[in-house]
């Protein structure tokens, strides 16, 4: 069978996989990668503005607030258009479409986990710091090694939530070129026209690797749980 | 030789003025305890002389230390005084022998191994030896109250402050935690107790404070003040917990 045959003639799922695996895999990779580093980055932009979010003085306040609202207010396709066009077109430079990506899903996570950590710090006893605060801790000690720790351990949930929805909106920077999982099944389908398959094939992929995440995250969750209370 | 100087000390929150005109002065090992109707500002005194709550006017001293306008010194001043809360706020992420270390470590005032040893003495004190490893939330209410008490203590305070430390134990947790505070008075530790427990204040204090309305209504050794109190405001209150 020459090339021309098997591009006319439909192929099996199983078919499709071998013949494509090695992009796949590569598309699945990059996914995975800039999942990844965009999370590391969103961990400390969100730690940062969730602890300006709390902060006693209002000012620093009202920058976590600006900064919360302005993600939560657009698209995540409208800011990965202004990072990779708009903003090398007003300053006449040329950005890397993978380092547009993570630019945009560090800034966009990080919004929503500064929210999560604002809602666990929040959620912590306001007795917690005092007790902290009476033994000569300072603010800072007293949020390092009384407050976050408890905090972290309620918004596990939500932070795993969070990751999952960051490596879905990854699928979104395909529109900026970067060769991700989606944009590989694009490229794909665009040689062997085998939308349905490829799509399922695609789809059951990102299923996969979400739901080995969630089982991963119930096992940290049942780590977490300190002490068990008696009552 | 006073511990403790509060002058003019006002308080308010918004509109609602919680202190009015607060002196009170309290010597080195004297034991004074705080009675007074709900909402009389009990909390708020106690929760200004560690700072916890700001002054609106007024000064606080406490070792010649000036709480009031303390800023980044509150800190240091606070190490020397230990407060005790009516909820234990204890860590629970943390075993109690961490809960007891975490400020002396913390602070760097203390190794960890010295730190421990502290600890084990402390909980030797409050009869909770056996507990070190285990977590907050396995422990009774007395329990944990005692462990906030030996938590206070690990920072070696002069003073130590208490708001209501028995108000929310069951009532045959209540003398657990009472003998631990007799014994620390005992010591010579300087305390302030805010308390519903008038037996206690009876046996132990030095001077009963009774408040109401933001100011000091009436003051005096416990035998006089529980047999022979001047203030009729005094007399209702005592009349309705007696
Ligand atoms: N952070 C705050 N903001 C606003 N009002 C407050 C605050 N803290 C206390 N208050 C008010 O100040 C008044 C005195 O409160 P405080 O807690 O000092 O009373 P208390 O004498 O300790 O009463 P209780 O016996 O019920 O503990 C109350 O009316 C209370 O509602
Ligand atoms: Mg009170």
């Amino acid at each position: 069978m020459d090339n021309r045959s098997l591009r006319r003639k439909s192929l099996s799922i199983p078919e499709l996989i071998a013949q494509n695996w090695p992009r796949l895999l590569s598309g699945l990779g990059m996914t995975v990668e800039i999942t990844i580093i965009s999370l590391v980055f969103a961990a400390i932009i969100g730690l940062v503005f969730g602890l300006l979010s709390v902060a006693p003085q209002k000012a620093l306040r009202a920058i976590a607030l600006v900064y919360v609202d302005i993600v939560r207010g657009t698209p995540l396709l409208v800011q990965a258009f202004f990072i990779y066009f708009g903003i090398p077109m007003a300053l006449g430079i040329r950005l890397d479409q993978n380092l547009a990506g993570v630019i945009t899903l560090s800034l966009n996570a990080g919004a929503y986990l500064a929210e999560i950590f604002r809602g666990g710090i929040e959620s912590i006893n306001s007795g917690q710091m005092e007790a902290a605060r009476s033994l000569g801790l300072t603010y800072g000690l007293s949020m390092r090694k009384v407050i976050l720790p408890q905090a972290i351990r309620t918004m596990t949930p939500a932070l795993i939530n969070q990751c999952i929805i960051t490596l879905k909106d990854t699928s979104l920077l395909s529109v900026i070129g970067v060769v991700e999982l989606t944009q590989t099944g694009k490229l794909i389908i665009a040689n062997n026209y085998e939308s349905f398959k490829m799509w399922l094939i695609v789809g059951v992929m990102y299923f996969i690797v979400i739901m080995i995440l969630s089982k991963i995250s119930k096992q940290i969750e049942r780590k977490m749980s300190y002490g068990k209370n008696k009552n | 030789m006073g511990k403790i100087k509060i002058k003019n000390l006002k308080k308010t929150f918004g509109e609602l003025e919680v202190l009015k005109d607060i002196n009170l002065e309290i010597k080195e090992k004297e034991v004074v305890c705080i009675i007074g109707p709900s909402g009389s500002g009990k909390s708020t005194l106690l929760r200004c002389i560690n700072a916890l709550e700001e002054a609106t006017s007024g000064t606080v001293e406490v070792d010649g230390n000036d709480i009031t306008g303390a800023h980044e010194k509150i800190n240091l001043f606070r190490q020397n005084i230990g407060m005790v809360f009516q909820q234990f706020n204890l860590f629970p992420h943390m075993t109690v022998l961490d809960n007891i270390c975490l400020a002396p470590t913390a602070l760097k005032i203390k190794s960890k191994d010295e730190a421990n040893a502290i600890a084990m003495g402390l909980l030797k004190r409050v009869g909770l030896q056996e507990k070190a490893e285990v977590y907050p939330g396995q422990l009774s209410g007395g329990q944990q109250q005692r462990v906030a008490i030996a938590r206070a203590l690990a920072m070696n305070p002069d003073v130590m402050l208490f708001d209501e430390p028995t108000s929310a134990l069951d009532p045959e947790m209540v003398g657990e935690v009472l003998n631990v505070m007799k014994q620390l008075a005992n010591e010579g530790m300087t305390m302030v107790v805010v308390t519903h427990e008038m037996g206690f204040a009876r046996e132990v204090a030095d001077r009963v404070i009774f408040i109401d309305e933001g100011y000091i209504v009436e003051q005096g050794p416990p035998q006089e003040i529980f047999a022979n109190p001047q203030n009729q405001r005094t007399i209702n209150f005592l009349n309705m917990v007696l």
